[in-house]
């Protein structure tokens, strides 16, 4: 945080300017932007009137935002572009008011995303950054500072790498003796580079030497070079080769070595190197040691009061994502019991209760065991609890851990999730002002509806059904997909009485324009949802023949028309499904898939039993055994049709399938159709 | 009627080269919403007895070895109503899991003695003596060899009188669907055999429902 009430001196914990700040009575607002815009106050009243405000807003968000409205920014930096082009004062004071003006633009900016906004606006940038070649030092030194707070917010414009001489200046910043300086060059790189070319870049114009020196420099030095290290690496392998290669290696064990510095940051920001290269090496930090300290570090860092303690969760969330053997370590050091200690504590930060949540969540998301002990240590009870919490960002991650709590098909089996007390908070999160809290509340619900205890009238109670059923007609591709995900599952196992209720709230004609939907993934969850419905009794698959053949008919066409191997899958599941029915059913399958008489186009089926796809295969044969059984009263004239259209000799084909489950499908089938003769007159 | 799978073709696919590392492919007929029925024939020496048995595989995770789903015992003597129990299986797939058991109380002999009662396993069965299967490719074998764990009651409470302390040797038969299992408890008669086959609920052919976990 800036400053202090010196001129000049060294950023100030907020607590140590706070205190000193409120020993002293405090000017009016309104009378100090009066001092401030005229133009007829000396000098040292406008030094004074610009260090008043500085004291005054200070880590003070209410203050910075009143004093934003009365206008307070752009005057300041009108104050401080005059002082950059006169020749009126001397040199000495114009710089005083330069670095007290430089010093409140910063103030202004410090985490504080309107204040940044309004900086920019006012044009403060460029004349900021031609401070950097100021001849005063304690200029260049506030110069630096503001900068590098502008550019720590997300709202700073992009630095671009490749224009004009910007490399050049990037370089002369890393290079300079002034340790803002460095660091505000590292804090640019931090916050603008994106893009594998923008890190090759870097790479290529001996940025990450540069880093690398910066390591061993003052403790600012270290730790936007540890994090700029992390912005070059990240997702990017071949640069991360050229700083694990050279020297042995030399850079990496200097950056292990940090992990154990005395200052939480710098541990934090190590490890949050070693993650970016764990992370897109696997090979490297593979060792058992390495991965143990970092989960212990990690752990340890939670307890940091600051900064550090909210960022903790999240490095150790990225650690851990998508790594059973990282999730089953961290298990092993009892990662889960101490993340629930820290909620018992009560009292967390927003920011930190949803890095918990989502480590948490990634700690549940492939082990049963991890399921288990968080459920035992009240784990549904925080996440009930951070369900209504007024961040949507906590929302969000207690509906993600949620989401992945229910993938305990046990869990789902022993009803655990099933219980008003869960659903309806959920449910109510479905009509979240948040998108992602929504999509994330569809997640856990996707799951949680699964339930096989014949409890899903419970979400229905809930008011559940009519929630998705809302949501699968949204313009959001996203929302409507994780809906009909929800109702796919929703209807997997349920009796045909739910079924009912679902088909009424749902409609066919939704149903229909679903399978039609433009995005592949919706129409694969909506065909899946038709499968569904057609299990179980024989009765159900009236459902599909209703309204004029309209579903059936949808579904065909989708299958026709669709080229996504998923969607084609769910679609012949369908005909499967119907074609296990009764002789009615069998005869429209038969007549949707042979529609022309012998020698008429190839039936798209046998595109199907030649995919690439062996489970398209498998469903296709399927289709086929079904259609020839022998017991069924029309199964004969039914193979004769097919032995017409060349059934035998595609059968043929696939009886020795590499794939064991297509092959046994072709044999019965195969078998079924030799049951009535070789076909010879 | 189905055409007979010669098993003669299998014994090169069964000892391959790449063993120990593949998890098995998925068979559609052992896939979630699957039903089977059948009994358990739990004769002692006093009487011949067999329960109904209906079974339903709920959740499948080949990466993991893993399977579970349900078990509902029908005409229990002692219990009123039919009584659930959820199960979770291991899969035998030589990478998570060997036909080796090493816990439940089971040894390697019991191992061998209850496999040796499947008649598919007799092709294994040298093998599975020297080094339990590890060396064993599995993933273009017919069968699909279990242990099934019953881990709670659904429906009713653990004073049922019942007991779930045992647990299951299975072999899966993917080309029809058929179960076949033996019940290993040491304080229970031993080898009570239990025999399932896939079923479709009245229909006319195969049905299969599906959900998927985000």
């Amino acid at each position: 945080m800036p400053t202090s009430a010196s001129a000049s001196g060294p950023i100030q914990p907020q607590s140590s300017a706070e205190t000193s700040s409120s020993l002293q009575s405090r000017p009016i607002p309104e009378d100090l932007i009066g001092r401030l815009s005229s133009s007829t106050v000396p000098y040292e009243i406008k030094v004074k009137a610009l260090r008043d405000l500085k004291n005054q807003i200070i880590g003070n968000r209410t203050k910075k935002l009143s004093f934003l409205k009365l206008g307070a920014v752009p005057c300041v930096v009108s104050i401080l572009s005059s002082a950059t082009t006169s020749t009126a004062a001397s040199r000495g004071n114009l710089d005083s008011i330069i670095i007290q003006s430089a010093a409140v633009i910063g103030s202004f900016a410090c985490g504080f995303d309107a204040g940044v906004e309004a900086v920019l606006q006012a044009g403060a940038l460029q004349i900021l950054l031609r401070l950097i070649s100021y001849p005063n030092e304690k200029v260049v030194d506030a110069g630096a500072r503001s900068l590098k707070l502008i550019y720590q917010s997300k709202l700073a414009p992009k630095f671009d790498f490749f224009k004009d001489q910007n490399m050049e200046f990037l370089l002369s910043l890393l290079n300079c003796d002034n340790e803002n300086v460095t660091g505000l060059g590292a804090s640019v790189i931090t916050h603008s580079c994106q893009t594998s070319m923008e890190q090759r870049a870097l790479g290529d114009a001996g940025v990450i030497t540069k880093l690398i020196n910066l390591l061993g420099g003052s403790l600012i030095q270290r730790d936007s070079s540890l994090e700029s290290l992390a912005a070059i690496l990240k997702e990017n392998s071949e640069v991360i080769l050229k700083f694990v290669g050279p020297e042995n290696g030399r850079a990496l064990n200097v950056v292990i070595e940090l992990t154990m510095d005395k200052y939480p940051r710098t541990r934090l920001l190590a490890c949050m190197c070693l993650i970016v290269i764990r992370n897109a090496l696997p090979s490297y930090l593979q060792d058992l040691q390495i991965k143990t300290k970092l989960v212990l570090i990690l752990l340890e860092l939670l307890d940091d009061p600051g900064q550090v303690g909210e960022e903790a969760p999240f490095a150790l969330s990225s650690l851990i994502a998508g790594k059973e053997d990282l999730q089953k370590l961290a298990f092993q050091e009892n990662v889960i019991d101490k993340l629930c200690n820290h909620l018992e504590k009560g009292s967390l930060q927003a920011k930190c209760l949803q890095g918990i949540f989502l480590a948490l969540a990634d700690l549940c998301s492939r082990l049963e065991s991890c399921r288990t002990r968080l459920l035992s240590l009240k784990g549904l009870h925080f996440i009930n609890h951070a369900m209504t919490h007024d961040s949507a960002e906590v929302r969000a991650a207690a509906c993600i851990c949620l989401r992945n709590i229910s993938r305990s098909v046990e869990n789902l089996s022993a009803g655990t999730f099933m219980k008003e007390s869960v659903m309806n908070p959920l449910v109510q999160l479905l009509c979240d002002t948040s998108t992602s809290v929504q999509v994330a509340a569809l997640g856990a619900i996707s799951n949680i509806v699964v339930d096989f205890m014949v409890q899903k009238t419970t979400f229905i109670q809930c008011g559940g059904l009519k929630q998705l059923v809302e949501l699968s007609k949204s313009m959001d591709s996203t929302l409507r997909m994780n809906a009909v995900w929800a109702l796919r599952n929703l209807i997997f196992l349920v009796n045909d009485r739910c079924k009912e209720a679902i088909l009424l709230e749902l409609t066919q004609s939704t149903i229909t324009s679903l399978i039609c939907d433009p995005e592949a993934f919706v129409q694969e969850q909506a065909l899946a949802l038709v499968r569904n419905l057609v299990d179980g009794s024989t009765d159900c698959i009236k459902h599909v023949f209703a309204e004029d053949f309209s579903l059936l008919d949808t579904v065909i066409r989708q299958i026709q028309s669709a080229s996504k191997a998923e969607v084609l899958i769910q679609g012949m599941y369908v005909l499967t499904n119907v074609a296990s029915g009764n002789e009615l059913h069998k005869e429209a399958v038969m007549n949707l898939l042979f529609p022309t008489p012998p020698g008429g186009p190839q039936s798209i089926i046998f595109k199907f039993l030649q995919s690439n796809d062996s489970r398209l295969r498998t469903s296709a044969a399927w289709t086929l055994v079904n259609l020839t059984l022998p017991s069924s009263s029309g199964a004969f004239s039914r193979v004769s049709k097919l032995r017409k259209v060349g059934i035998v000799s595609q059968l043929k084909n696939i009886i020795n399938d590499p794939c064991l489950d297509v092959k046994l499908r072709a044999r019965t089938a195969l078998g079924q159709v030799m049951t009535f003769g070789d076909g010879s007159p | 009627m189905p055409v007979r799978v010669t098993e003669s073709s299998m014994p090169s696919q069964v000892f391959g080269e790449n063993p120990g590392n593949t998890t098995l492919p998925p068979c559609t007929l052992l896939s979630v919403g699957q039903a089977f029925s059948g009994t358990q024939n739990v004769s002692s020496l006093q009487k011949d007895e067999a329960w109904r048995v209906n079974v339903r595989i709920l959740g499948c995770d080949l990466d993991h070895g893993y399977l579970c789903g349900t078990m509902e015992a029908l005409n229990v003597p002692m219990a009123d109503t039919p009584v659930v129990t959820f199960w979770e299986g291991e899969i035998v797939d030589t990478k998570n899991y060997t036909f080796f058991t090493n816990k439940w109380g089971a040894t390697s002999d019991d191992d061998i003695k209850h496999w040796t009662k499947f008649p598919s396993f007799s092709r294994l069965r040298s093998q599975v003596e020297i080094d339990g299967g590890k060396s064993l490719d599995l993933s273009n074998y017919p069968y699909i060899f279990m242990r099934w764990k019953e881990q709670y009651f659904v429906n009713v409470g653990t004073d049922c009188g019942l007991t779930i302390a045992g647990f299951y040797y299975v072999c899966f038969s993917c080309s029809d669907g058929s179960i076949s299992g033996f019940y290993y408890d040491p304080n229970s008669s031993p080898f009570q055999k239990l025999e399932l086959k896939s079923i479709n609920e009245g229909r006319s052919g195969f049905s299969f429902s599906s959900y998927e976990l985000q």
